[in-house]
């Protein structure tokens, strides 16, 4: 019989002057699977720690019990050094009489010399019937795949070649470089934004670390943290690549307002992306300008704001404004979006450069007049309360990113969520660019959509925490948990008595479990790289057939039982 | 006087953070509680709490994470949903919902979980004991 020996710490005094000791002795030794009982004055220094070591390896004890201070104070600690002298960690349970008894019952000292009573023999219960869970490794595969070569792609694919790993790039269309490629300027530097991809483009094709894959389209993609297989079709080749980690840069596309302001019926009604492609080849032609802010964007169908039209149109207007002389600038706007010390400063220039700002609410947006060709645009003033009329030979709609079509199989293929837009979600607010599936990131405007610098920041972010795996050369299943050391486990099947109903396939919020075609019928399996031990499977299989062992239904039920034995009614 | 037993299955990122810190500030609550830590909310099983009502325990809380702000990916959500719908249960069989305590993201800190608590108790002492309608299941687990 497994016996445990059982440690008491009276905290030099926290704990004995609310919890009777003689009392708690007394009754322990009353229990026949406790070997030993030990009342030290302070467990965390070190002659209390090697009194505990010296004991068990006298003993002969299989597990530990330490009841002490909170795990937060001092006990993880505690447990931590004598797992360090020899002790497998499961067998060493942790009982808090400090801060969840002795402290907080400080004004009843029988109760809490009764609850600490309980509180010992739940924690026996619990390491009486608590088991291991299985690991598994998984040999990393020293590599990465990137889908994307837009600004946050290609950054992310720089970084890693420098930290010497290798990149497989790979790009829906012909060129790297993304949208960056059709605009002239980026915000707020005005810098061009051809000699921004430049020094990227120039080391892609460089170095030899890196492969780049023009117009690839996935077709299916398995495997999980540390190997995943992809294999997609490039320049009519079907290729197949084996990476450690995925990183996420397919970016977003731009919304076309088809039907709003006129826009596909009246000449001269364009987009911001027209625009810049005439800026681009040099065609533009206008004298009086109008800008219309959030076509599209923070209404009821696209509640969200875009964040790039605001500096995208003041980059365009103060351009204007400056090169075009004689001429009239407006931006018609819902209010001016500039976050941060630089683009309010950009919005400031901009004011003082000439170009005139409207604002309009929601429900009385501007009315677009002029036969084939726009005349003029009629706006009512939100803040002066009157109705302006402004000559116009040229309107720019303003459009949000919206998120590309193919998300939704992507994510389906990854194993990762989006959002009720569409865009990539991650995991909010804890850790960013990070998806529920343990090396697989997004950035860029796979994500949100981010101006041409946050997406590079937002690269070379992800291929950081992309090193974090592959430096790697193993990862085991029992490591990866977003807080180092606290996964507790991962959900076992228990084959025989499963029915194959799938609740836990449904209930699963990491894709864990999936069901397996056997003889007799479905059975469901746990994917332990990708189970971080939460236990909604746990609680939705109807016959128990699913358990995580570090906290199986048999010590549950045990610690119930002990919760309030010999309780006075 | 009645003198009601709670079990709480707190989660190890909220509930028992808020256990621990009403310890820390020296609360003094009814010592007639006892704190099982979970990993998620999510892991109470429905049975657990039938069990430990059926054996004689008059309340039983839960603990989790406010709603968007699970470790494990909303899994709190559906553990909402679940314990929700046991709670109707409990008031089918009459044993009344206000015996499961649900509560998410309102026990993070000392005083929050000492507030709830002692509001449990003030109204578990109000309701007649569970004991005398113990099953034979309860008493011989």
């Amino acid at each position: 019989m497994e016996t445990i020996a059982v440690f008491l710490c009276k905290c030099f005094g926290e704990i004995d002057t609310a919890v009777d000791f003689d009392f708690l002795t007394g009754e322990l030794s009353n229990d026949p699977s406790v070997a030993v009982i030990s009342t030290i004055d302070s467990l965390c220094l070190e002659s209390g720690m090697a009194k505990i070591v010296s004991l068990i390896k006298e003993t002969g004890s299989d597990r530990v019990l330490i009841a002490a201070c909170s795990p937060l104070a001092k006990g993880g600690f505690v447990a931590d050094s004598i797992a360090e002298a020899g002790i497998e960690r499961h067998k060493i349970g942790l009982v808090d009489i400090r801060e969840g008894c002795a402290w907080i019952h400080g004004d009843d000292p029988g109760g809490a010399s009764r609850k600490a009573r309980d509180l010992i023999h739940m924690g026996i219960a619990s390491l009486q019937n608590g088991e291991m869970s299985d690991d598994m490794t998984v040999t990393v595969h020293p590599g990465a795949l990137i889908l994307g070569a837009g600004p946050a792609g290609l950054a992310a694919a720089v970084s890693l070649a420098e930290t010497g790993f290798e990149v497989a790039l790979l790009e829906r269309s012909k060129d790297p470089g993304g949208m960056l490629r059709l605009i002239s300027r980026c915000y707020p530097g005005d810098e061009n934004a051809s000699e921004k991809l430049d020094p990227y483009i120039k080391e892609i094709e460089k170095n030899p670390l890196i492969t780049f894959y023009p117009q690839a389209k996935i077709m299916s993609m398995e495997g999980d943290t540390g190997d995943f297989t992809a294999t997609f079709s490039s320049q009519g080749k079907d290729i197949s690549i084996r990476s450690g980690v995925i990183i996420v840069a397919t970016g977003a596309k731009i919304f076309f307002p088809a039907g709003l302001y006129g826009y596909g019926e009246l000449k001269n009604v364009i987009t911001q992306m027209e625009l810049e492609r005439q800026i681009l080849n040099g065609s533009l032609e206008t004298k009086n300008t109008v800008f219309i802010q959030c076509v599209g964007a923070r209404d009821t169908k696209r509640p969200y704001c875009s964040t790039i039209c605001c500096p995208i149109s003041l980059k365009n207007a103060s351009r204007i404004a400056g090169d075009v002389p004689g001429g009239s600038v407006f931006v018609l706007h819902r209010g001016i979006m500039t976050p941060g010390n630089t683009l309010e400063k950009y919005y400031r220039d901009t004011l003082s450069g000439g170009v005139q700002f409207i604002r309009f609410e929601e429900d009385n947006p501007p009315q677009i007049g002029g036969g084939d060709h726009v005349e003029y645009v009629e706006v009512f003033d939100a803040i002066n309360g009157i109705k302006r009329t402004i000559e116009a030979d040229l309107v720019v709609l303003s459009t949000p990113l919206v998120p590309n079509t193919d998300n939704v199989n992507l994510a389906k293929m990854l194993g990762v969520d989006v959002d009720s837009y569409g865009f990539f979600s991650e995991i909010y607010p804890m850790h960013p660019l990070e998806t529920k599936t343990d090396g697989i990131f997004i950035c860029g405007s796979a994500r949100w959509p981010v101006s041409s610098d946050d997406a590079i920041l937002q690269g070379k972010g992800a291929a950081i925490k992309a090193v974090s795996y592959l430096r790697q050369s193993e990862i085991a299943a029992s490591t990866l948990s977003r807080v180092p050391g606290s996964k507790s486990g991962h959900a076992r099947v228990v084959a025989e008595s499963c029915t194959g109903c799938g609740n836990c396939v449904a209930a699963c919020p990491f894709n864990a479990c999936g069901l397996e075609r056997m003889n007799s019928g479905f059975v469901s399996t746990v994917n332990m790289m990708r189970c971080k031990g939460c236990g909604n499977c746990v609680s939705v299989c109807p016959n128990g057939s699913i358990q995580i062992p570090e906290h199986n239904y048999r010590m549950v039920g045990e610690m119930i039982h002990m919760a309030f034995q010999g309780w006075e009614l | 006087m009645n003198q009601p037993k709670i079990l709480i299955f707190a989660c190890k990122w909220c509930g028992l953070i808020g256990a621990d810190a009403a310890g820390k500030r020296r609360a003094s609550l009814p010592s007639r509680f006892r704190v099982i830590p979970v990993e998620c909310a999510s892991l109470v099983e429905t049975d657990a709490i039938l069990r430990a009502l059926a054996g004689g325990i008059d309340g039983v809380a839960v603990l989790g994470c406010h709603m968007g702000g699970c470790r494990y990916n909303n899994a709190n959500h559906t553990a909402v949903k679940r314990l929700e719908l046991l709670q109707d249960l409990l008031d089918t069989t009459g044993i009344g919902r206000n015996r499961l305590l649900l509560s998410f993201g309102t026990a993070h800190e000392g005083y929050q979980f000492e507030e709830l608590i002692q509001g449990f108790f003030d109204e578990l002492t109000s309701l007649p004991p569970l004991d005398p309608w113990l099953s034979p299941f309860g008493v011989t687990r």
